[in-house]
């Protein structure tokens, strides 16, 4: 069994009187591809922005490798391993493209360099570096967010909806480097409405409706369902079969 | 003419400290602050006290206040500021005018009302081309224009600089980027406290040092933020710039003591049909 | 000292009228009014202009004033309707106030400008026994403050009121209900306007002698004081929070007695001073203010 670098156990979220996220466990094996989908207002985004620190957990544990990460300031969880890009502003608009790539390793603490490797997946970037974020066509922004959240080489990456508003062509690129990115170590946990596209370069899959964990399953069971709408009501009879976290 | 022009130069790059102020405050803390007028007023007479009472020449006072003004100024936040962090731009801007009397009025139990000057050296004025330039205007376009082309470098080719701007643009994607905001805006006070101590000491030189000097200045410099663009430096030069010309150049044609009409009705204008200003940028205000 | 409380009750009703006008643009409306000090003066000024160079009486010096107040804020508010951001609006707000200062310092052929107007007559002021009248202006101003807070009180339970509120909480939901809306805005400002109008002229009739230097931004820092101590939005809590704070600070004139070494510019430092911390600690500490505001149950 491989151990889970990121594991998150009951829960609780909301921004107002109830409850967005109603006792949510997930486990991200190391090195593995975990996407998450579901219905709109589901919690998709709630659950990525309570891990990354910019929602306070009500309830449960979030853990990085072991290490709670529950009282840490979002700066402190990137600063520990956990990147994440947002579905949207994901990129500081009126600084260049070299600027936004700079800050984000200049105060990532340790290695501070920025990871060549990793930077070297986007080479269209470097056509740009002037230019100003909010100058980039969509595609070029979602690229650079990515491309930014990886500068330090994160132990996670969480991702949510990274082919929103991409055109089919750049969307396969896209997921072509998540694939690439995890070759190199880095685990990730991604949001997706595309959820072709996401499982087919997905470990596993986990169904998230109304705020709870619906299903959980290997990435190429859920994508040989026939219907996979069918997942947004609830279908139970993927509950029965066994949760294996690990593919 | 000529004149006019030259003094509303010098009136403008006075100006242009305390609008960066106000435009780097806003960026970073999403809010006007209406104190900047008193904390200017704080600034001269600190350096007053340096200078004039423990016989500092000016040119050591200066530096000296404006580093302790921004001391002062991280205080300042910590105890008043940092409590009403998140509850919105209203909130702040009343607290910043609470603290705009407290620092004013302090300045005035300890100094009084009567008018104060810098112990300085006469100079005589030089001529050139039929502008009469004397020896306070010149120190302040050199030291004016050094602050801002030392401002330009920090915000722009430092990681600091860049972390401001960054919070400025996008607040919660500074923080999944690793940026602590607490320290961001430490620094942003530290430079607001030398920019208006600066400023503070430059319309000491320029004018007398009573306590409503700073304030006096208030409605320019906001109108010089807002006509270059709330959150744009630059746009803080440019339009304090030509808020001091067409302020200045406005008194060859309207009596002067309506002045203060130019930025006040330059204000209700840009706010109504083009609020970004010149060069204001649209920010992610959460 | 009867005496005395009954004049300070006098100016705490005016005082606090000032308060429920800030309270309803901003309060209830969300239209934050940092000139509300010029607005003042214009009040006051037009009232004391009415009476001396028109020759009106008080009665109907309130009422021009109540209008020529009323109508500048309107144009504001409609000038500025494009400005939906607070602080913007509070800026403008803040120059066009400074502004209406300005006029009332330089235009001295109309205001005498540094040099105040002086004799300002009081309603009944022949009629009745000089030791009696401060009974009988404590009573009409009590009266006027009793008359604004009914009719502020009508308002707010009104469907207008409902729709005050609407603007003041979403006013992007309240623009998918139309026009109405940016009509809504101009008459909060409106009508808030004629309040401050009103209690201009109150200024003008107690006080008898006006100058520019009487309308400071420390008028409105009590007035935001008395609006924050009293819970922003409701109308009773304002008028109590009017009459906290300035039991407080009229109460720090007795400073003097305490403090004999201090020189009066010292001494008015040290109040000014304590009105500024007052503010902040209100805003830390006391935000909703002691009381709460009336929400409709329905």
């Amino acid at each position: 069994m491989s151990a889970n670098v990121l594991s998150v156990t009951g829960l609780h979220a909301g921004y107002g009187a109830g409850d967005i996220l109603k006792g949510i466990d997930v486990a991200l094996p190391q090195g593995r591809i975990v996407t998450v989908i579901g219905p709109n207002g589901s919690g998709k985004s709630t659950f990525v922005k309570t891990l990354a620190g910019l929602l306070p957990a009500r309830q449960g544990r979030i853990e990085l490798e072991g290490a709670a990460l529950n009282d840490l300031s979002p700066p402190r969880r990137v600063r520990a391993g956990l990147a994440y890009v947002p579905q949207e502003y994901n990129v500081f608009r009126n600084l260049t493209v070299l600027e936004n790539l700079k800050i984000a390793c200049e105060f990532m603490g340790r290695g501070r360099r920025m990871d060549d490797e990793v930077v070297s997946l986007f080479p269209e970037l470097n056509a740009f570096h002037g230019k100003k974020a909010g100058n980039l066509s969509g595609g070029q922004r979602q690229m650079l967010a990515f491309a930014c959240a990886l500068t330090v080489r994160p132990k996670v990456l969480m991702l949510d909806e990274p082919s929103a508003g991409l055109s089919p062509l750049l969307m396969s690129e896209l997921f072509d480097r998540v694939k690439k990115v995890n070759s190199l170590g880095v685990s990730v946990l991604m949001i997706e409405q595309n959820a072709v596209e996401a499982l087919r370069i997905s470990d596993t899959c986990i169904v998230l409706a109304g705020g709870r964990v619906r299903a959980c399953a290997p990435a190429g069971e859920v994508l040989g369902m026939k219907e996979l709408n069918s997942l947004y009501l609830g279908d139970t009879s993927l509950d029965e079969k066994a949760q294996r976290v690990d593919a | 003419m000529l004149q006019t022009f030259f003094n509303g130069i010098v009136t403008g790059v006075i100006m242009t400290l305390p609008a960066l102020s106000v435009t780097l405050l806003f960026g970073v803390l999403k809010f006007p602050n209406f104190a900047v007028g008193a904390m200017m007023t704080v600034a001269a007479y600190l350096a007053f006290a340096l200078n004039a009472q423990l016989g500092w020449p000016l040119l050591a006072a200066a530096p000296a206040a404006a580093v302790l003004m921004g001391i002062l100024c991280i205080g300042i936040d910590q105890v008043t500021f940092k409590p009403l962090r998140e509850r919105g731009g209203i909130t702040l801007m009343v607290a910043s005018l609470g603290l705009g009397f407290i620092l004013e009025n302090v300045a005035r139990f300890a100094y009084g009302n009567s008018a104060r000057g810098f112990v300085m050296e006469l100079a005589r004025p030089f001529r050139f081309a039929d502008v009469r330039m004397n020896h306070e205007q010149m120190i302040t376009l050199s030291a004016g224009t050094a602050a801002m082309l030392i401002l330009w470098f920090l915000l722009n080719k430092t990681p600091t600089g860049r972390a401001m701007r960054a919070v400025a643009d996008n607040p919660a994607l500074a923080l999944a980027r690793g940026i602590e905001s607490p320290r961001v805006i430490r620094w942003t006070w530290f430079i607001t406290g030398i920019l208006l101590g600066l400023g503070g000491v430059l319309i000491g030189m320029d004018r007398a040092l009573e306590p409503p000097m700073g304030s006096n200045y208030l409605i320019s410099v906001f109108a010089a933020a807002i006509l270059g663009g709330l959150g744009s430096p630059l746009g803080a030069f440019v339009g304090a710039l030509l808020i001091g010309v067409v302020s200045e150049l406005s008194t060859l044609v309207i009596p002067p003591n309506y002045r203060i009409g130019v930025p006040l009705v330059a204000i209700a204008i840009i706010l109504v049909f083009r609020p970004q200003g010149l060069f204001g940028q649209p920010y992610i205000r959460k | 000292m009867i005496s005395f409380l009954i004049l300070m009750s006098i100016v705490v009703c005016f005082s606090a009228i000032l308060a429920l006008a800030l309270n309803f643009q901003w309060g209830q409306g969300g239209m934050v009014n940092f000139g509300l000090t010029g607005f003042y003066a214009l009040g006051a000024y037009a009232a004391a202009l009415l009476m001396l160079k028109a020759g009106a009486n008080t009665f109907f010096a309130a009422l021009g004033a109540m209008a020529v107040v009323g109508v500048v804020c309107g144009l504001v508010a409609l000038i500025t309707l494009r400005v939906t951001e607070e602080d913007y609006f509070a800026i403008v707000t803040l120059g066009v106030g400074e502004m209406l200062r300005l006029l009332a310092l330089n235009e001295d052929w109309l205001t005498k400008g540094a040099l105040g107007l002086a004799g300002i007559p009081r309603p009944f002021g022949d009629s009745i026994a000089p030791d009696q009248y401060q009974y009988f202006l404590l009573g009409l101003s009590l009266a006027l403050l009793f008359g604004t807070y009914a009719f502020l009180r009508l308002v707010t339970r009104s469907p207008f009121g409902r729709l005050v509120r609407a603007v003041r909480e979403d006013d992007v939901v309240a623009a998918t209900l139309g026009k109405n809306v940016l009509w809504a805005r101009v008459r909060i400002f409106a009508i808030g306007g004629a309040i401050i109008g009103l209690a201009g002229s109150m200024h003008s009739i107690y006080y008898q002698y006006i100058d520019p230097t009487q309308f400071t931004n420390i008028v409105i820092a009590y007035a935001f004081m008395a609006v924050i101590a009293g819970g922003r939005g409701a109308h009773l809590g304002t008028i109590l929070g009017a009459g906290v704070v300035m039991v407080l600070l009229e109460g720090s004139r007795f400073l003097k007695d305490a403090i004999p070494r201090l020189d009066s510019d010292q001494l008015s430092a040290i109040r000014i001073i304590i009105i500024g911390v007052g503010l902040i600690a209100l805003l830390i500490w006391k935000p909703k203010g002691f009381f709460q505001e009336y929400r409709l149950k329905a």
